[in-house]
């Protein structure tokens, strides 16, 4: 895979959204919504019409887009194409899963937390013995 | 001759036996920021939930006395434009995420200014008796001071706000209020996820040479 240029360090850069339509509306209103001048957004709104080929595809664009430093995914929706979010492990931008109005966050699913469980599984600390 | 030896053997078992004990209390370092990390992590995803179910309730009452049809992503702007609030990246081996609300990266002040005003609207200044006409004078010229950097904040607000039509409803602007500080909740949450990272990496790498 090629490198993705990295985010200069002076320049500001865009929160982007996978997520619901209220939780993208709400974020829209505190302003973090862009349109660029191909009429691309940094939100994808899901719904019960969205598939998981579209999901991967938002996922896909919003992390190799250099100028996205974080994208917000709601934690439902990271569980459909959860395979997609483990597997990524690049510091920018960060995943963050939230929570959704259905949906309330659990620690068990997030990707960072599952990733770093195996610390404190018994395996672990019976074979340091 | 074996005195000689006995004694280097022992210097080097005791130089030894201090690198290890740095190891020890480097590792311990590593493994208490990656806890302390990950319990800020928590705790602040805790608060994030807060923060959104008040937003979407908000905004649930704003869409009931608006009508849904007013509050409604048909009516969101598809023409070209930028995002008021964005994010500064200091990239590093710990990349660090900075706010900038409602300006770009040269209104550092406005941003700074805004958290003043917020403070001095949650918390208003006593008047104390007997307080000098210097203090009064210099409480005027700060409240004029964030009065001045909040307009800009509120037209971006206001204009964020009128892609929902001219007049809105209260709730719509609480609502507002209420993602913004989830906003804010994000960005701690970003950096602690960083240094959550970061401290992993090192307690792995250490477990993994001891392993080996």
């Amino acid at each position: 895979m090629a490198n993705r240029v990295n985010i200069p360090t002076n320049n500001s850069a865009l929160i982007a959204m996978i997520a619901d339509e209220d939780t993208v509306v709400g974020f829209l209103l505190a302003g973090v919504g862009n349109v660029d001048l191909r009429r691309k957004t940094n939100y994808l709104i899901v719904d019960s019409k969205t598939t998981v080929k579209q999901i991967e595809e938002a996922f896909k664009e919003f992390t190799t887009r250099s100028d996205i430093a974080v994208v917000l995914i709601s934690q439902y929706v990271a569980n459909m194409v959860r395979f997609l979010v483990d597997s990524y492990n690049k510091p920018i931008p960060a995943i963050l899963e939230i929570p959704s109005k259905n949906h309330p966050y659990d620690p068990a699913h997030d990707s960072i937390l599952s990733r770093v469980k195996h610390l404190f599984s018994t395996e672990s600390v019976a074979s340091r013995h | 001759m074996e005195v000689v030896d006995h004694k280097t053997h022992n210097l080097e078992n005791g130089q030894a036996a201090e690198e290890e004990e740095e190891e020890e209390v480097d590792e311990n370092a590593n493994v208490l920021q990656f806890m302390d990390s990950m319990d800020a992590y928590l705790t602040l995803i805790h608060s994030l939930s807060s923060n959104l179910r008040q937003g979407w309730l908000e905004l649930a009452s704003a869409r009931h006395s608006m009508g849904a049809y007013r509050v409604n992503t048909v009516l969101l702007d598809h023409t070209s434009h930028s995002a008021a609030t964005s994010l500064l990246v200091d990239e590093g081996k710990e990349p660090h995420f900075t706010l900038c609300k409602w300006g770009s990266s040269g209104n550092e002040k406005l941003f700074l200014g805004e958290e003043q005003s917020s403070r001095d609207k949650s918390h208003p200044q006593i008047r104390h008796r007997g307080a000098t006409q210097l203090s009064e004078e210099k409480t005027t010229s700060e409240n004029k001071a964030s009065c001045e950097i909040d307009d800009p904040v509120q037209k971006e607000r206001s204009k964020s706000l009128s892609v929902f039509g001219t007049l809105v409803s209260p709730k719509l602007r609480d609502a507002q209020l209420s993602f913004e500080t989830a906003l804010e909740t994000l960005v701690e949450i970003a950096n602690r996820r960083s240094e959550m990272i970061c401290a992993f990496d090192k307690v792995n790498k250490k477990s993994g040479g001891s392993k080996d």
